[in-house]
Parts: C-alpha cells; sequence; structure tokens
C-alpha cells in the first residue's frame, strides 16, 4: 500500500473540479427492509415496481447545496459479504430497518453492530431509518433504538427516524438531519 | 513560470492520452471487461470489481507516465486544473481518467463500449452477408430480419443511454452554474459530436476490416450465420462442441458466456426463466449464444489486427488532430436526430412484435 497511490486518487478527484461538496453514503440492512425504495424515494421515483436488488443502485440527490451520492447495496444474506467492498470513503451510514419484521430484530440489529465495527466507518454518522411506519403492526422508532442499543454509541452520531418510504412520511426529516450533520462535521 | 510548466504538462498529459501506451491498454481492458455492463438500472456486483481492477490499471499507467516525464502530482494537478484544460475537448479526453474515481462515469464507458462491440458486430454479420447469394436461397430473409431488429434495439438502447448521459451532463452544469461557476461549456453539443465522430470510426474500422481481411473468418461467418434458429437439430452439434470449445479456453468467458445467453434470451422474446424452456429452445438459445460469442471474439481479433497496423502508422506519422468540423457536424446531427427517431419508431414496432409472439 504506497502512500503514492492514495495521492494519485486524490489527484483524481480534484480533477473534478466541481465546487459543489460531494457526500458519499452507504444504505444497508437486510433484505426486505425497503432500502431501494427508500433510494428511490429519495430520488423522487416511481416506488411501484421494485424487486429485490441482486447488485446495487446508486442515486445523486441534490440537498442544501450538496450532492449526496448514495449507494444502495442489495441486503440478502449471500450479498452481505459484499457490503464491506462499498464502505471505504464512506461519509455517512444510512441504516434501514422493517419495524413490522419483528422476528429478525435480532438478526439486523446483529448486522448493524458488525457494520459499527469496521474500520472503514469509524467515527461515521450512522441514521437508522425505522421503515414501514405505514404498517399496523410497526414498532415505534424508540423501542427499536433500545432494542439496537444505540443510546450506547459513544464513537459517533447517530438517529434514528421512523418513516414510511412508500409513503414518503419522515424521510425529509431524516434527510435533514443528514445534511445538518455533514455541514457540522465537514467544515 | 507556474503558467509555463502547466503549458506543457498539459500538453505532454494530452499526447499522452492520446498515445498507443495509453490508448491500448485502455482500450484493451475495456474491450475485454465491457460485456457484462448492460443498460439496465441496477449495478451488478461484479461491476465494482471491474472498477478496481481498471483504477489500478490507470493508476499504474499514470504513474509510469509521471516518472517518465518527471513531473510530480502536484504538477499534474496544477496542469490539469489551470485554464489551458479547460476547453471541452480535454474534458472529454480527462473522462477516462475521471472514470477512476466515478463509478458512475466507469459505468457508461463500459456500456458504451459494449454497444459500440454490437453495433459493430451486428453491421460486420450484416455486410457479409449481403454479400453471399447461397445465404439468400437458404433463407436468409428472415434472419436479416431478426438482425435489423437487434440492431434497431441496439441502437435504441445506445440512443437512450445517450440521452441519459446528456442528461446528467446538463444537470451537472445546471448545478454547476448555480454555484457560481462562469464556465460556458454547452454540454449537449460536444456529446452529439463525439458520438459522431465515434460513429465515423466506427464505419470506417469497419470498412477498413472487410478490405484488410477478405478471407479471414469470412466464410465462417457466412455458413454460420444463423442456421441455428431455422433447424436447431441439425446444427446443434457443432455449436455445442463449439461453445464447449471456448468455455475450455477460459474461466473468464464464463461470465460473458452467461450474458450472452441472457441476451439471446431476451432476443428470442421467451417470457420464462432459461430453466424452464424446452429442451430444443434451451438448445436454440445456446446456439444463439454461442454464435455471438464468435462473433464477439472475431470482432477482437481484427481489431488487435488493426491496433497493430494503426500502432505502426502512428510510429511513422504525428497523430491528426482529433477536433472535427463544427459546422459540418450540426448539420448531420440534426439528419441524425429524425434518423434515430424512425429508427426509434421501428424498434418499438418490432419490439412489440416480438413480445406479442
Amino acid at each position: 500500500m504506497g502512500e503514492a497511490q492514495k495521492g494519485l486518487l486524490s489527484v483524481i478527484e480534484k480533477l473534478k473540479g466541481s465546487t459543489e461538496q460531494e457526500v458519499r453514503i452507504v444504505l444497508l440492512g437486510l433484505d426486505n427492509a425497503g432500502k431501494t425504495t427508500l433510494l428511490k424515494s429519495l430520488a423522487s421515483e416511481d416506488v411501484n415496481t421494485i424487486t429485490p436488488t441482486q447488485g446495487f443502485n446508486i442515486k445523486s440527490v441534490a440537498s442544501h447545496g450538496m450532492k449526496l451520492n448514495v449507494w444502495d447495496i442489495g441486503g440478502q444474506r449471500k450479498i452481505r459479504p459484499f457490503w464491506k467492498k462499498y464502505l471505504e470513503n464512506t461519509d455517512l451510514l444510512i441504516y434501514v430497518i422493517d419495524s413490522a419484521d419483528k422476528k429478525r430484530f435480532e438478526e439486523t440489529g446483529l448486522e448493524l453492530s458488525e457494520l459499527i465495527d469496521e474500520e472503514n466507518l469509524k467515527g461515521v454518522p450512522v441514521l437508522v431509518f425505522a421503515n414501514k411506519q405505514d404498517l399496523e403492526t410497526a414498532s415505534p422508532a424508540s423501542e427499536i433504538a433500545e432494542g439496537l442499543n444505540l443510546h450506547t454509541y459513544r464513537d459517533r452520531e447517530w438517529q434514528i427516524q421512523a418513516c414510511s418510504a412508500v409513503s414518503g412520511e419522515g424521510v425529509q426529516d431524516g434527510m435533514n438531519w443528514i445534511c445538518n450533520n455533514i455541514v457540522n462535521k465537514k467544515k | 513560470m507556474a503558467e509555463e510548466d502547466s503549458e506543457w504538462i498539459i500538453e505532454s498529459i494530452v499526447g499522452y492520452l492520446g498515445s498507443p501506451e495509453w490508448v491500448i491498454p485502455v482500450t484493451d481492458f475495456m474491450e475485454h471487461k465491457c460485456t457484462v455492463f448492460d443498460d439496465e438500472d441496477e449495478n451488478k456486483l461484479s461491476y465494482t470489481e471491474i472498477h478496481q481492477q481498471y483504477k489500478k490499471l490507470v493508476e499504474k499507467l499514470l504513474e509510469n507516465y509521471m516518472q517518465e516525464v518527471g513531473i510530480n502530482e502536484q504538477q499534474f494537478l496544477d496542469a490539469c486544473t489551470s485554464p489551458f484544460a479547460k476547453s471541452q475537448s480535454l474534458q472529454d479526453m480527462f473522462q477516462p481518467v475521471l472514470a477512476t474515481d466515478d463509478f458512475q462515469v466507469f459505468r457508461s464507458l463500459m456500456v458504451q463500449k459494449n454497444m459500440e462491440l454490437q453495433l459493430q458486430a451486428l453491421r460486420v454479420i450484416k455486410e457479409k452477408n449481403g454479400a453471399l447469394p447461397e445465404c439468400l436461397t437458404d433463407g436468409v430473409d428472415v434472419m436479416t430480419e431478426l438482425e435489423q431488429q437487434e440492431m434497431k434495439i441496439l441502437e435504441e438502447v445506445l440512443k437512450k443511454s445517450k440521452e441519459e448521459y446528456d442528461e446528467e451532463m446538463s444537470r451537472r452544469l445546471l448545478s454547476e452554474k448555480k454555484t457560481g461557476s462562469t464556465s460556458s461549456r454547452s454540454s449537449n453539443k460536444p456529446n452529439t459530436e463525439d458520438d459522431e465522430a465515434r460513429e465515423a470510426t466506427l464505419t470506417s474500422k469497419q470498412s477498413n476490416s472487410s478490405k484488410r481481411t477478405p478471407d479471414s473468418g469470412s466464410s465462417s461467418i457466412q455458413c454460420r450465420v444463423l442456421p441455428a434458429l431455422r433447424s436447431p437439430t441439425k446444427s446443434s452439434k457443432s455449436s455445442n462442441a463449439s461453445s464447449h470449445q471456448t468455455v475450455e479456453q477460459s474461466d473468464s468467458r464464463e461470465a460473458a458466456a452467461e450474458a450472452y445467453l441472457e441476451e439471446a434470451h431476451r432476443e428470442a422474446g421467451f417470457s420464462k426463466p432459461y430453466t424452464e424452456l424446452l429442451p430444443s429452445e434451451q438448445e436454440q438459445l445456446q446456439q444463439r449464444a454461442a454464435y455471438l460469442r464468435q462473433q464477439r471474439d472475431k470482432l477482437h481479433a481484427l481489431k488487435k489486427e488493426q491496433q497493430k497496423i494503426r500502432q505502426t502508422a502512428a510510429l511513422e506519422e504525428p497523430p491528426a488532430s482529433p477536433t472535427p468540423a463544427p459546422t459540418a457536424n450540426s448539420e448531420i446531427s440534426a439528419e441524425e436526430k429524425k434518423k434515430l427517431q424512425k429508427r426509434k419508431h421501428l424498434a418499438d414496432k418490432l419490439k412489440e412484435e416480438v413480445i406479442k409472439k
């Protein structure tokens, strides 16, 4: 791992010459949590024709004068080992949870805690979306936060936001938190 | 002093990006790896792996170059961000470099390359096909119709990807303007120019290739032109054998083969997944895939040959300026647009027919 390589990459990065601040966001969570729906909802696209993601999706969203490059990577068990490859240079992690899928709360908690320990995500702020609040069986965000032990995170900013990616409710609040947080952090 | 430095460095960089030392490995990489890149919204996991490989390649090339010329990264950066580097044609040249840092740029380059190769392959087939009277009696009508259909669909997809790209560029431009940048480059026109230039080279390359290698492989192309779909039982053995061969050749082909199968599958308009098809249908698809693969390999061989020729030519004469006359281009682009629209219409119709079958 040469220092020179790092330097060259940063050179190329600067070549883009855009004055706009770019933010890399990785969107993760179990399969069927609603990651792609959330992504499309962020990009104001149709959310009615979404199929399970086998690979990954990228959307760039302009918000608060920043360009948010959001990477949504498939959440099926067999794809999860690939998550690691997408964490480098990440500015923020969005973790999506199906609030109505109580049976898999433990599984999703384990995945999240593994991510938090990743070297590439050290100190990276986390936004947890407690998705599918439009369903009657959905657990409230506070309960999920407790289950995930979010309050024990001392090394980073975190936030939990109840939302429904289908209706769009709560999504913008989450984005506002992101923008405020990134602005604070990068300045 | 710094400005003077930038000027010669930029000239040197541009020279390098146009030289065989850069062009050959980069083009080679793209042509070999582009087969899995389709125009679907969703990205395959394998794209990331290929992007990593590409990064390594470009880094290595640029490092070697900088060492050779004796400039450091800061000088490189200064030169590239100096006013001399702001022209659109230079920005276009930098696309393959920017692709290392920007996955989206990389992806669109690879998708475009894949389309180009496929279109080129289809044209070669068509050219060689049309010149063979025996094939005409052998029911080539059906086949050319199918090929045309493929071409139309491909062209349609190409156009769409270009539109998307243009859109993205103009969006970027817009946001750039918003942030108060004074650059006034228009994203649309140079892109169409670019496209046409590519189109032009495509056709010229192709005519070159058919002139230069009148014999190599043409006979095999001609007689294999899709008897596959017409009489599946008869030719199944030979094409199976050939597909085995290619599979053995290298593992990396497997991914490509899959893509071909998928493609053949779509072309044939089967709505069921591959495994649920009748054996005969599966066979047909396999033959089609093997056939497309052969065409692709032939094309690779041809291009390699041409590159060699070009390389030797490049050594003898200085590289010509790549900028085409702008006036002629805008005229063509209007015509071209009309043509494209017609094609799109036709393609839509054909698609409908295929789906109904």
